[in-house]
């Protein structure tokens, strides 16, 4: 699903984000990518989505090679991966329901179709009665559940998520990441850069362990840091 | 993919009354611009109908101050003859002074003063096509008498030129530079609210949305801000007008200027179109050059 092949990633000469990194991301799998800040979880989301290129090496994503996507078939290369971030990234002119109703809009989906789908992916997020609020007057929870929401409407294959309970407290964080799950058992591949300790203790996923750039552990059913 | 046009003017409008303060500017800028252009079209065709009109003129007048009756009605038979000329009528030096006291009716101080002599008496010769003026001023130049006591078309035309071409360089200039001032200021305006609005564009891109579905909105923002402040600006060039030719007609009735000389409807459809252009053509660029960097 997601495979990165002898990746580099430098951003200068003394700045190596990423250094001959390879990786397989199954279909249907749930991973993790932790390491401290710094370590090339963020760069790895970002090569994924395309926002950059690689400095050397290749990554597949669905299958197709990254560098070979020109600049105006990247759309369509993203609209089958979903994308959360920490700070939500939603737009605040927009409306919850208008939020995850755009990224349907891009697509050119009838507005009927989006009229009955966002609120059913509304209902699945919890948020069936706060369609109507902007972003604004949600909570930090509320506005990652509607990024949730409009990067899951479309269905993609595959959803990445850069720290996304990284401004959320731990309880809020518990559901974020049963969302998570639950979208991951419908069978789309979900990636999640983190460094929250905890959640990755408690889903028991396969966790990829960077530093500096390279993988130091890449466990199924790990954990954070090493057992002993 | 559908062209959703409703969707795309819907948030044009949201853009617009969200960033209300920005559309102002944009639109008063195009206004002022398309206005200084408008006047600058006004003046151009208002100068253009006082040449025409002028060229129109199907008299040539030959001024004879101090020749005798004998020599007038020697050069009145001669020129009669002429095969140019359609008919010749004498203007004694009374004639000439109550036809310059009916011009200047208002305004009895210019001639309380003036007796009957001070103006010349002269021939009025019609031609039968006013292209003929500068053939009879030729003849009668050579029959002696000088430039400065003809008065034909020609010459009114090169004295107009010679006044107002400096006039409407100045104009065409100052048109330019507004022009170019006012797609700075556009284009400055556009770059300031998707500057205002980067992330925004950022996250749509993120979510999948085509540069084309991205700048479409901001495009139709441009198109009705260019139609709003061309279109005020328009009808106020044409306004102006009214009141010009209105003033015109009461304060200088010696000046054949008429209403019909500016094309309403073609002036507003170029004023619209140039605003439309600016703001339609200012926002793409911007947009576009904002995507490609991100």
């Amino acid at each position: 699903m997601i495979r990165f092949s002898n990746v580099t990633k430098a951003y200068s000469k003394d700045t190596v984000a990423l250094e001959r990194l390879n990786l397989e991301i199954d279909q249907g799998e749930f991973v993790f990518l932790v390491g401290a800040s710094g370590s090339g979880k963020s760069t790895m989301v970002r090569l994924i989505l395309k926002e950059m290129e690689p400095s050397a090496g290749a990554i597949f994503v669905n299958g197709t090679k990254l560098s070979s996507v020109p600049r105006r078939r990247i759309p369509q290369l993203r609209r089958g991966i979903g994308c959360v971030f920490q700070d939500f990234k939603l737009l605040p002119n927009k409306t919850a329901a208008e939020n995850v109703a755009y990224a349907m809009e891009v697509t050119g989906q009838r507005r009927r179709v989006i009229k009955t789908k966002v609120p059913q992916i509304m209902d699945l997020v919890g948020l069936s009665s706060k369609m109507d609020k902007f972003p604004e007057m949600l909570s930090g929870g509320e506005q990652q559940r509607v990024s949730i929401a409009r990067a899951f409407v479309s269905q993609p294959p595959i959803l990445v998520a850069d720290e996304p309970t990284g401004n959320l407290d731990p309880n809020t964080s518990v559901g974020i990441m049963q969302l998570l799950h639950r979208i991951n058992r419908t069978g789309t591949t979900v990636v999640v850069a983190t460094h929250d300790r905890e959640m990755v203790d408690v889903m028991r996923k396969r966790v990829v362990a960077l530093d500096e750039g390279r993988i130091v552990r890449d466990k199924v059913k790990g954990a954070y840091a090493d057992e002993v | 993919m559908r062209f959703n046009l409703g969707f795309f003017l819907a948030e044009a409008f949201k853009n617009i009354r969200l960033n209300l303060l920005m559309s102002i500017t944009a639109v008063t800028t195009t206004f002022i611009c398309i206005l200084v252009l408008g006047v600058g079209l006004l003046v151009s065709s208002h100068v253009e109908g006082i040449i025409g009109s002028v060229r129109e003129d199907v008299s040539v007048e030959v001024f004879m101050p101090g020749r005798g009756e004998e020599e007038m009605a020697a050069l009145e038979e001669k020129a009669g003859s002429w095969e140019e000329v359609a008919s010749v009528d004498r203007v004694s030096e009374d004639e000439a002074l109550a036809s310059f006291k009916d011009t200047f009716e208002e305004q009895p101080d210019l001639y309380e003063n003036l007796d009957s002599g001070v103006l010349p008496a002269s021939l009025q010769i019609q031609l039968t096509d006013p292209d003929l003026a500068n053939s009879v001023a030729g003849k009668l130049k050579a029959e002696g008498y000088d430039e400065e006591n003809l008065s034909y078309p020609q010459q009114t035309i090169e004295r107009l030129n010679s006044v107002t071409s400096y006039m409407i360089w100045g104009l065409y200039a100052a048109t330019i530079l507004f022009l170019i001032a006012s797609v700075l200021l556009i284009s400055n305006a556009i770059r300031l609210s998707i500057f205002a609005r980067r992330k925004e564009i950022e996250v749509m891109k993120l979510v999948g949305a085509t540069d084309g579905f991205v700048r479409t909105p901001f495009v139709f923002e441009g198109l009705i801000q260019g139609l709003l402040g061309a279109g005020l600006a328009a009808l106020t060039v044409i306004w102006l007008n009214f009141l010009f030719v209105d003033w015109s007609r009461q304060e200088l009735t010696f000046v054949p200027i008429d209403g019909d000389a500016v094309n309403t409807a073609s002036v507003l459809v170029i004023l619209v179109v140039v605003g439309v252009a600016i703001g339609v053509g200012g926002s793409f660029l911007s947009v576009t050059r904002f995507l490609r960097k991100i």
